[in-house]
C-alpha cells in the first residue's frame, strides 16, 4: 500500500525536486515507525523510474568535491548554519567542519556513565519534583536537558572517490563519548540498517588529516543511495549538488540536520 | 612466481623482538617482571600480546585493570597500524629488542583508537583491504569474494597462517596486464612530524605513455622530500613488478644508512607502507 503511495507521487514529477520530495516522503514514512526494508523499496523506485539510461557516476573527483563544497558553504553562510572550511596547509586539501550542541536527556548519560553523572547538567532534585507534577507533555518540555557536543567533518576520499563524514562527540566538560553511547544516539530506524556488516558500519577511525580517533560512517554504502538520486537527475537533465544529496542523507543518520533548504537553494558547479 | 613465493614468506614471517615492561604508575601487588615476545610485522599489537596482558594482570589486582594499551618512550602507540609500521616509525634506529611499555590505566582518548575486543581489530583489518582494492580493482574482487572468503583471510593473519592467507590474498593480488593492471598502487607514507598521520595519494601504476612506474617514480612526484639526493640512484633503478606483489620492495630496497630516511612495511602484501622518519639536516 505504501509503494503504491509512493509510486503514485513519482508518476506525477517532472523536475528534480522530486528527488527530495520523495526522499522528505520516504523520510517521513521512515520516521513514523515503518520497516527499515522501506529505502530498499526507494531505491527499487528510483532505479524503476532511471529506466534504460546510461547510469551516471557514482563517483566525485577531488576537484568537483571542493567546489561543491563551497557552494554548500555560501549556503551555510546566508542561512548561519555553521559550517566552516579547513584547509590543510600547504595544500589544496581541505574538509568541511561543524561544531553542533545537541540536547538529550539526562537518562542518556546516566545510564552509560554511572560515575560521570555528579558533574554533568542534571537537574536538581527541587526542579525534578515540579517537572514530575506536570502532565506527560509538558513534562517533555520542562525537562532539562544534558549537552553533549558533536562535531562533524566532511572529508574526500580518495580511495573510494566519494565523501566521507567523520564526527567526534563528547560532552560538554570534554570526556568523549564511546561508541556505545554514539550508537544510542543513533536514530532507531538506522541501527538495524548500519548492524548488516562488521565494516560497514559506524566504526571509531582515526582522523585521516588529523590523526585523532573520530567516528566513521563507512562509506561503502555509499554507492548504493547516490546512483539511483544521480540517475534520475541525469535522467532530468538535470545537475545536483553532490555533497548537498550525499549529506541529506547519511547526516540525519547521526543527528546531522540538514536543512531542506540546502536541496533547493545551492546549484551543482560547473 | 617461486621466487616471489620465498619473498613473500620471508615478508610474512619477518619478526621484531620486544621486551614489554609494565609502567611504574601502574599499582601491583608483587614485582612485574618483563615480558619478552616476538612480534610478527604484518600484524597489530593488540592481536599478538594477549599473552602479555596475562602476564601482567597475575600481578595487579583485578579491578585495576582496563583497557591495555601501549607507549614508547611517551608516545602511545597506535594498535591498528601494523607492528613493523610501528617499529620503522618509532624505534628503527635504536637497539633491539625494542622497549615498549605497557599501560591499564589512563587511557589516551584522544590519542588512540579503542580496542575492546578481536572483531574490532578484524573490522580495521578488512577495512583497510576493501580500501586497497578499492584503488586496484575499484573494489570488484574484494566484493565478488564470498564472506567465507573475507573469513579466511582475517584468519590466516590471526592464527599466522601464511598458505590459507594467501590462498585468498592472490585474488587481491591479480594484476590483470590487458587491463593496465592496478588501477592505483594502494599506499601510505607515514610520517612522525605534525599531525597529519600519513599522506596518501592516488598514483597509477603505468605513465600515460605506458611505461611501468617504479618506487622511486612514485617518490620522486609525490614526497620529492623524502628523497635523499644520494639516494636518489638506487631507488629510481629499482622495478617495480606488481605481479612480483609489492611485498618484494621490503628485501629489494637496501638497508637504511645515515642519511637514508627510507624503510619499507609491506602490510600483508596488499597496501604497502612507507615509513619516513624525518632526520634533522
Amino acid at each position: 500500500m505504501l509503494i503504491c503511495a509512493v509510486v503514485l507521487e513519482l508518476s506525477s514529477i517532472k523536475t528534480p525536486q522530486h528527488v527530495k520530495r520523495t526522499r522528505d516522503l520516504v523520510q517521513a514514512k521512515v520516521s513514523g515507525g515503518c520497516p527499515h526494508k522501506l529505502r530498499g523499496q526507494y531505491n527499487e523506485i528510483m532505479m524503476f523510474m532511471a529506466g534504460e539510461r546510461n547510469p551516471a557516476s557514482c563517483y566525485l573527483d577531488e576537484r568537483t568535491f571542493r567546489l561543491c563544497c563551497q557552494l554548500f558553504l555560501q549556503h551555510s553562510e546566508t542561512i548561519q548554519d555553521g559550517w566552516s572550511w579547513e584547509q590543510i596547509k600547504g595544500t589544496d586539501e581541505g574538509f568541511m567542519k561543524k561544531t553542533v550542541l545537541m540536547p538529550v536527556k539526562p537518562s542518556f548519560l546516566h545510564k552509560q556513565h554511572e560515575c560521570s553523572m555528579q558533574d554533568e547538567n542534571m537537574v536538581t532534585d527541587d526542579v525534578q519534583a515540579n517537572v514530575e507534577d506536570e502532565t506527560a507533555g509538558v513534562q517533555a518540555v520542562c525537562e532539562i536537558h544534558a549537552v553533549l557536543r558533536y562535531e562533524y567533518h566532511v572529508l574526500y576520499s580518495c580511495s573510494y572517490q566519494i565523501p566521507v563524514l567523520y564526527f567526534r562527540a563528547s560532552t560538554l566538560d570534554g570526556r568523549p563519548l564511546s561508541l556505545e553511547e554514539v550508537w544510542s544516539n543513533v536514530h532507531p530506524n538506522y541501527r538495524q540498517r548500519l548492524q548488516q556488516g562488521p565494516w560497514d558500519t559506524l566504526t571509531q577511525q582515526e582522523h585521516p588529516l588529523l590523526g585523532q580517533p573520530f567516528f566513521m560512517l563507512h562509506p561503502c554504502r555509499t554507492e548504493e543511495f547516490m546512483k539511483p538520486a544521480l540517475d534520475l537527475a541525469q535522467a532530468e537533465n538535470k545537475r545536483m549538488n553532490y555533497v548537498v544529496t550525499w549529506l541529506s542523507v547519511v547526516g540525519p543518520v547521526v543527528r546531522l540536520d540538514v536543512p531542506l533548504s540546502y536541496s533547493t537553494e545551492v546549484s551543482a558547479p560547473d | 612466481m617461486a621466487d616471489d613465493k620465498d619473498v613473500l614468506r620471508d615478508v610474512w614471517f619477518g619478526r621484531i623482538p620486544a621486551c614489554f615492561t609494565l609502567s611504574p604508575e601502574e599499582t601491583t601487588e608483587r614485582e612485574a617482571e618483563p615480558y619478552y615476545l616476538l612480534l610478527p610485522r604484518v600484524s597489530y599489537l593488540t592481536l599478538v600480546t594477549d599473552k602479555v596482558k596475562k602476564h601482567f594482570l597475575r600481578v595487579m589486582k583485578a579491578e585495576d585493570s582496563t583497557e591495555m594499551w601501549f607507549e614508547y618512550e611517551g608516545t602511545p602507540l597506535k594498535w591498528h597500524y601494523p607492528i613493523g609500521v610501528l617499529f620503522d616509525l618509532h624505534a628503527s634506529n635504536t637497539a633491539l629488542p625494542w622497549n615498549v611499555t605497557v599501560h591499564f590505566k589512563n587511557f589516551p582518548e584522544h590519542d588512540l583508537l579503542h580496542c575492546t575486543s578481536n572483531s574490532v581489530i578484524e573490522a580495521h583489518f578488512m577495512s583497510c583491504i576493501k580500501e586497497a582494492d578499492a584503488l586496484k580493482h575499484k573494489g570488484q574482487v574484494i566484493n565478488d569474494m564470498q564472506k567465507k572468503d573475507h573469513k579466511q583471510l582475517w584468519m590466516g593473519l590471526q592464527n599466522d597462517k601464511f598458505d590459507q592467507f594467501w590462498a585468498m590474498n592472490r585474488k587481491l593480488m591479480e594484476y590483470p596486464t590487458d587491463e593496465g593492471g592496478f588501477r592505483y598502487i594502494p599506499f601510505r607514507m607515514y610520517q612522525t612530524m605534525g599531525e597529519r598521520p600519513f599522506i596518501q595519494k592516488l598514483f597509477r601504476p603505468v605513465s600515460p605513455e605506458g611505461h611501468t612506474l617504479t618506487l622511486g617514480d612514485l617518490l620522486k612526484e609525490l614526497f620529492p622530500a623524502a628523497i635523499c639526493a644520494e639516494e636518489n640512484p638506487r631507488p629510481a633503478a629499482l622495478h617495480v613488478n606488481p605481479r612480483c606483489e609489492w611485498g618484494n620492495l621490503q628485501l629489494a630496497l637496501p638497508p637504511p644508512s645515515p642519511p637514508a630516511c627510507l624503510t619499507t612495511q609491506p602490510v600483508t602484501g596488499t597496501e604497502i607502507s612507507l615509513s619516513v622518519p624525518v632526520l634533522p639536516w
